[in-house]
């Protein structure tokens, strides 16, 4: 059991930020292009990138805090 | 195992977080001038104006009036909340926590989302009777799976990505400390990203809340 512990929290913490990184990069990514377009809508723009990232760190968060719940039962 | 945990750090730091939420704004709002702001005011009174915006741009300011206190005492009191924890943490023998953050429970950010969501359906319901109803059954039910699945995902989502947040940088810097010296430029770093991580995430609860709100009371034409 404490090795499967270990595991399992290495795939749910592993998978979460794989999500994170790749939601993460497509928000800013995107936000970045949208700026460049119009350069006079960087404040609304920066705002919502910020509510994007917020949103989708959420799971990945999750997945962290059950990483370490797992972490501790090993 | 039946009974009722009563989380001491958590109890006592909800109640300082209250006190310092209640002394910024109170001090903030003394002796007003509008010549010769104090910079208490000048920060209290940025901190209004960002609320409206995000009322503004969620519920719109027509209807949004009345919501602008409750934005402002959950960006303020998740905020302070957010920051309690980092300059410190009291464990005591026998794992016995005595401070953190308030919101590195998942109790407390439970009741503020129960408080948030109840305040939604509540207003949906007492204030916007026949749409909030008639939602549900959008484009002949075939929304409604749906619309249910969110009902339920939207309180664990807001509850689980405060808690999370907050709690996992708490435990981060835990884990740091146990390098001893040698973490102490990681630990500087770290606790500036929580900083930064508890106001963006004290902005996305007000903003999500604002947001929730504004989906069940306001009926946009053309649906």
């Amino acid at each position: 059991m404490g090795v499967m512990a270990l595991v399992a929290a290495a795939i749910v913490f592993g998978l979460g930020a794989l999500g994170a990184g790749i939601g993460n990069g497509l928000i800013v990514g995107r936000a970045l292009e949208g700026i460049s377009r119009q350069p006079e809508l960087r404040g609304t723009l920066q705002t919502t990138m910020f509510i994007g990232v917020g949103l989708v760190e959420a799971m990945p968060v999750v997945a962290l805090v059950l990483a370490f719940i797992f972490f501790g039962k090993a | 195992m039946f009974g009722i945990h009563l989380d001491l750090a958590a109890l006592l730091t909800i109640g300082i977080t209250s006190i310092i939420v209640l002394i910024l704004a109170i001090s903030g709002a003394r002796r007003i001038s509008v010549a010769n702001p104090s910079k208490l005011q000048n920060f209290m009174e940025w901190t209004v104006e960002f609320v409206e915006g995000i009322i503004g741009s969620t519920i719109g300011s027509k209807h949004g009036k009345g919501f602008i206190a409750l934005g402002l005492t959950l960006i303020m009191y998740i905020f302070v909340g957010n920051m309690l924890g980092l300059p410190f943490s009291i464990v005591t023998e026998d794992h016995v926590a005595w401070w953190k953050s308030p919101t590195a429970d998942i109790a407390v950010t439970g009741a503020l989302t129960v408080i948030v969501i109840f305040l939604s359906h509540y207003l949906g319901i007492t204030r916007n009777t026949k749409h909030y109803f008639a939602h549900y059954f959008e484009y002949k039910g075939a929304m409604l799976i749906l619309h249910l699945i969110e009902v339920v995902s939207k309180p664990l989502t807001l509850a689980f990505r405060l808690y999370g947040n907050i709690y996992a940088g708490e435990i981060m810097i835990s884990v740091i400390l146990g390098a001893g010296w040698y973490g102490f430029a990681p630990l500087a770093v770290w606790q500036g990203f929580s900083v930064f991580v508890g106001a963006i995430q004290a902005f996305v609860f007000t903003m999500l809340t604002m947001v929730y709100i504004s989906q069940t009371l306001i009926h946009e034409e053309g649906h």
